[in-house]
């Protein structure tokens, strides 16, 4: 060990000139000033050769679509967009697993929309109450039925304080700092309407802790819940949108409650009590599942203008602490991936995230009016259904 | 090709190079001044304070002495500017305000600035750090401040940087480009980690006797040791108002050891993932830099520690207070104009 300067490795003043070329494309990428602002990391493409590639593709498009029908909507998208080749080149299944391979939590899911065992029973408590049919009947809305109004929101924006979320790579933008803003934006957009009272579980950034956030929103007795995020992926040249909701209880849950509804011959005190439970929790999910969607579809309509290759992944169920906690339907929107280097200058940009409040309260404000809008519902598999015409049948009438 | 930035602007502009520390913050310029402050900002905190002081804010060393009449801030505590407390991004502006006016010679000539920040910080608050320095540089660039370090000794190439500093040790490989995030790290045991172990354990075997963090902060800044020494460390600690000695060597090693591991393991985790062709290259040509840099025998400690996995060797850098600095300087000189002019 000597403490001196070590020996002068780069004498060589290309490296230096390259690395030199790199601050200044860094800092120039964050003071905002480069024509390309846009798009900043795409490479050019030789237009001739893409053309030839594309033409395969497509051959090899309408080959295989007929194979994969529940990918239809999601290839029409796509396909739409052959301004860059570079779509092409996205595996379907990465688009609509990405989430599925990235996170935990969606697998956990994927385990809890598993079909609940049916179980064969002499006495059922139901019975007694015939309310079978606001479970079995999607179209008999219990929020309908009790004409249950709508007061309270309260606007979650995910993180703040010492938890940042997802930072972005290029210009460092962080999920806290956007998904406030846009819980801002999004609480003056419903203010106006004055038809509810909003409040925001962070109105700074400071830290809240999951339960402290649930807690805020139960004893301000939301009608509606609605918790904002950024998301990000490995694989970083992917974009998608996707909102959950609360999902059905766990297996284990629902086990134990079956188990206590068929426990003698008598309507016990505590079976009433998990009846009246198990009718709110229809409620949450029914209604949870119709602003899910109603959010996702405005959303997507709006972000795929600026990123034509983003993927919808519809509304999914999942077991988020927050939404799950929460008395009032609750959603989780994850507006879009910061991970994509093109969304991340999006995302930073005031103008973009002004776009995103407007078209999330453009989602709740159809909810609250287009209350016959069909729910669509992902399956174990995270795919969505569609009707007929290859269209999602989340599509209501905006 | 690149062309190199002429004497004739460099007559007309300040180029200058910052070095903005979570503890110390330093800054060369090329009229040969250099400066260095402690990164402190002090408001006072009412209207009293402020006929006593006698200035709006105060910053660095005056800050520290008038403390107990000021709201202090050390705004890149743990190697980032705190999110949303406006404050910290005042308290930036104002030291860097500070740092430039000790070098400026003549009113009104213009600043160019290279600032080289803390690799944590310039990750997450480039923007904000941008915004902050913007008002008293004609142009700027940031970089993170292990990068700075290593292009001022030119290790630009198969070298690896590793910043020691209060709020955070910061690793950085060079491998002939600008630095990628998979190229650094960031661990937060460093400086200030030792001075709340040290007084943890001075706290432990001496329960009676009566010190303060600062002080704590000066023992380390002046016997810090990790290994083996020969001479007892001996520091004098009152005890009921009594000044009185006492022996802090074993304490003094476990604490300025408690940074080792996590900077072994980061060190070596990072070589590894380098291409194994350059892995030997890179342990031959480890440089360690900032405060943390002076703790006696941690250069030949890690030297041995490293020695395990192949050959190694580790130098440590001459000034450790102004090696960013001058890093970021020499980074100022050598932009091209047109660079500058772009931004």
């Amino acid at each position: 060990m000597r403490m001196m300067k070590p020996e002068r490795r780069c004498p060589n003043t290309g490296k230096k000139n390259e690395i030199l070329y790199g601050i200044y494309e860094e800092n120039r990428k964050l003071s905002g000033t480069s024509p390309q602002r846009k798009r900043p990391l795409l490479p050019k493409y030789n237009k001739s050769k893409s053309y030839g590639t594309f033409m395969v593709l497509l051959a090899l498009f309408f080959v295989l679509v007929p194979a994969f029908p529940d990918l239809q909507h999601q290839q029409v998208t796509a396909s739409s967009t052959f301004s860059n080749e570079r779509i092409l080149f996205i595996p379907w299944s990465e688009i609509i697993y990405g989430r599925q391979i990235d996170n935990n939590h969606i697998q956990l899911s994927s385990l809890l929309i598993a079909k609940e065992p049916q179980l064969e029973v002499s006495f059922d408590a139901r019975n007694l109450l015939n309310y079978d049919f606001l479970f079995k009947n999607e179209y008999a809305r219990i929020g309908n039925i009790f004409g249950l109004d709508i007061q309270t929101i309260v606007i979650d924006p995910g993180h703040g304080g010492k938890d940042p979320g997802a930072v972005g790579s290029i210009l460092g933008a962080v999920e806290k700092d956007i998904v406030l803003d846009i819980g801002l934006q999004l609480r003056d957009l419903l203010v106006k309407s004055g038809r509810f009272k909003v409040l925001l579980t962070r109105e700074t950034d400071q830290y809240v802790s999951l339960a402290d956030r649930v807690d805020f929103a139960n004893s301000n007795k939301a009608d509606l819940f609605i918790s904002l995020h950024i998301n990000a992926l490995s694989q970083k040249d992917y974009n998608v949108t996707e909102t959950f909701y609360f999902g059905p209880p766990s297996n284990t849950y629902t086990l134990h409650l079956a188990e206590q509804e068929n426990r003698g011959s008598k309507v016990l005190i505590e079976d009433f009590n998990n009846m009246i439970k198990k009718i709110g929790d229809v409620l949450k999910e029914q209604e949870s599942a119709t602003l899910a969607a109603t959010i996702q579809h405005s959303l997507f309509a709006n972000l795929v203008k600026y990123d034509r290759i983003i993927a919808d992944n519809g509304t999914k169920i999942a077991p988020f602490v927050v939404l799950l906690g929460v008395d009032a339907p609750s959603v989780l929107v994850e507006v879009s991936c910061i991970s994509k280097n093109e969304e991340e200058v999006n995302l930073n940009d005031p103008d973009y995230r002004e776009k995103v409040s407007v078209s999330i309260e453009k989602g709740i404000i159809n909810y609250l009016t287009q209350r016959d809008i069909q729910i669509a519902i992902g399956d174990e598999n995270g795919k969505k259904k569609y009707n007929k015409n290859g269209r999602r049948e989340v599509t209501g009438r905006y | 090709m690149v062309k190199k930035s002429t004497t004739k602007t460099a007559d007309e502009k300040l180029l200058v190079g910052i070095d903005l520390g979570t503890s110390r913050s330093a800054i060369s310029a090329d009229n040969k001044k250099k400066e260095w402050i402690e990164s402190y900002v002090g408001w006072p905190k009412d209207f009293i304070s402020r006929r006593v002081i006698g200035k709006p804010v105060l910053i660095g060393e005056e800050a520290v002495k008038h403390r107990l009449s000021l709201d202090m801030y050390r705004p890149l505590q743990n190697g980032v500017i705190k999110e949303g407390t406006a404050r910290d991004e005042e308290a930036v502006q104002e030291m860097i305000r500070h740092l430039v006016e000790l070098v400026k010679t003549e009113k009104g000539s213009k600043i160019r600035a290279v600032i080289g920040v803390p690799a944590e910080s310039f990750k997450v608050n480039k923007i904000a750090l941008r915004k902050a320095v913007s008002e008293f540089a004609e142009a700027l660039f940031v970089v993170s401040e292990p990068f700075a370090v290593a292009y001022g000794v030119e290790a630009l190439d198969n070298a690896m940087v590793i910043d020691i500093g209060a709020g955070t040790m910061d690793f950085c490989i060079m491998h002939g480009t600008i630095p990628s995030e998979e190229d650094q790290r960031t661990v937060i045991t460093a400086g200030d980690y030792i001075d709340e172990q040290l007084f943890t354990f001075l706290k432990e075997r001496y329960p009676d006797a009566d010190f303060t963090m600062n002080m704590v902060h000066r023992f380390k800044e002046e016997h810090s040791f990790v290994g083996d020494i020969e001479n007892e460390i001996k520091v004098e600690i009152p005890v009921n108002g009594k000044s009185t000695s006492h022996t802090i060597t074993a304490e003094m090693k476990r604490a300025c050891e408690s940074i080792l591991p996590a900077m072994v393991e980061s060190t070596l985790e990072l070589i590894a993932k380098f291409d194994p062709e350059y892995q030997d290259a890179i342990r031959t040509n480890i440089l360690l830099a900032g405060g943390g840099s002076q703790i006696k025998g941690i250069g030949s400690y890690l030297e041995k520690a490293l020695g395990e996995y192949g050959p190694s060797k580790v130098n440590i850098v001459g000034d450790p207070l102004f090696c960013g600095a001058d890093g970021a300087l020499e980074l100022a000189r050598e932009m091209p104009e047109e660079y500058w002019t772009e931004l």
